[in-house]
């Protein structure tokens, strides 16, 4: 799977594609926590490019995002295909992760972007 | 959707999975099952295959599992049949999908999403077997 990254002021986003899946969701993972580890606290997860997730990936979104907030971080979900979103929506995770509908509206989730 | 019927072994091996969703689908194509129907229960498969594959062998080179599918006028009938453990997966708890974050665990969201995505599940031992049985209908 392919996974990239952009950093836009203090935020991090990260954009992954096509199938998060059991064989994936480890690569996924891992990065994320890697990520965290080295002090990543606001972090965007741009799935526009994703048209499969089951549990292994679901998982992923769950542990960062508990990762994320005993650390006074964040994560948030932009983008998702309609079918990703009604999983996301069967299994409550609208509930405890903030999705957004687009990028932009996921980097307003932070705040306005500080002045150049 | 047409009448029809296929048997997909699987090897126990989750490289295995890109495979039967790749047969799922073109079954699903041929015998016209709607699109959503068929990523519904291309996931179902996946989740169930795949805790099979992980957890019902004690070892599990050289077994496998086989998945049969059958169409009908307004209903899809799958059963994922395997030779491992007796194990019941539905006998799970399911997530409490209410709980805050913190609380959130992270086990039985494959069983949860099989029991939503479909309008049936059931579970049988019939000798040596573990039968699980998935219904969709189509509206």
């Amino acid at each position: 799977m392919e996974i990239q990254e952009e950093k836009q002021g203090d935020i991090l986003i990260v954009k992954i594609d096509d199938h998060l899946d059991t064989s994936t969701a480890p690569v996924f993972e891992q990065r994320l926590t890697a990520l965290i580890d080295r002090g990543e606290r606001k972090l965007v997860i741009d799935c526009g490019s994703v048209q499969y997730v089951n549990s292994a990936g679901l998982k992923v979104f769950l542990l960062a995002a508990k990762k994320l907030e005993p650390l006074g971080g964040r994560l948030v979900v932009c983008s998702l295909t309609q079918s990703v979103l009604m999983i996301f929506e069967m299994i409550g995770f609208t509930r405890i992760m903030k999705i957004a509908p687009t990028l932009e509206e996921a980097l307003r989730v932070f705040g306005p972007a500080p002045a150049a | 959707m047409h009448e029809g019927s296929i048997i997909i072994q699987v090897a126990a091996d989750v490289k295995e999975i890109e495979r039967l969703n790749k047969l799922v689908r073109q079954f699903g194509e041929l015998h016209d099952v709607p699109s959503r129907t068929l990523y519904a229960v291309n996931l179902a498969l996946d989740e169930l295959v795949t805790n099979v594959i992980l957890y019902g062998f004690k070892e599990a080179a050289g077994q496998t599992v086989s998945v049969q599918i059958s169409t009908a006028d307004s209903e899809l009938v799958a059963a994922v049949v395997d030779d491992g453990q007796e194990f019941n997966p539905l006998e799970a708890p399911a997530p409490d999908l209410n709980a805050p974050l913190e609380d959130r665990k992270l086990g039985g969201l494959g069983i949860h999403l099989v029991r939503s995505l479909m309008d049936h599940v059931s579970y049988e031992r019939t000798g040596s077997q573990n039968v699980l049985t998935i219904r969709k209908r189509i509206r």
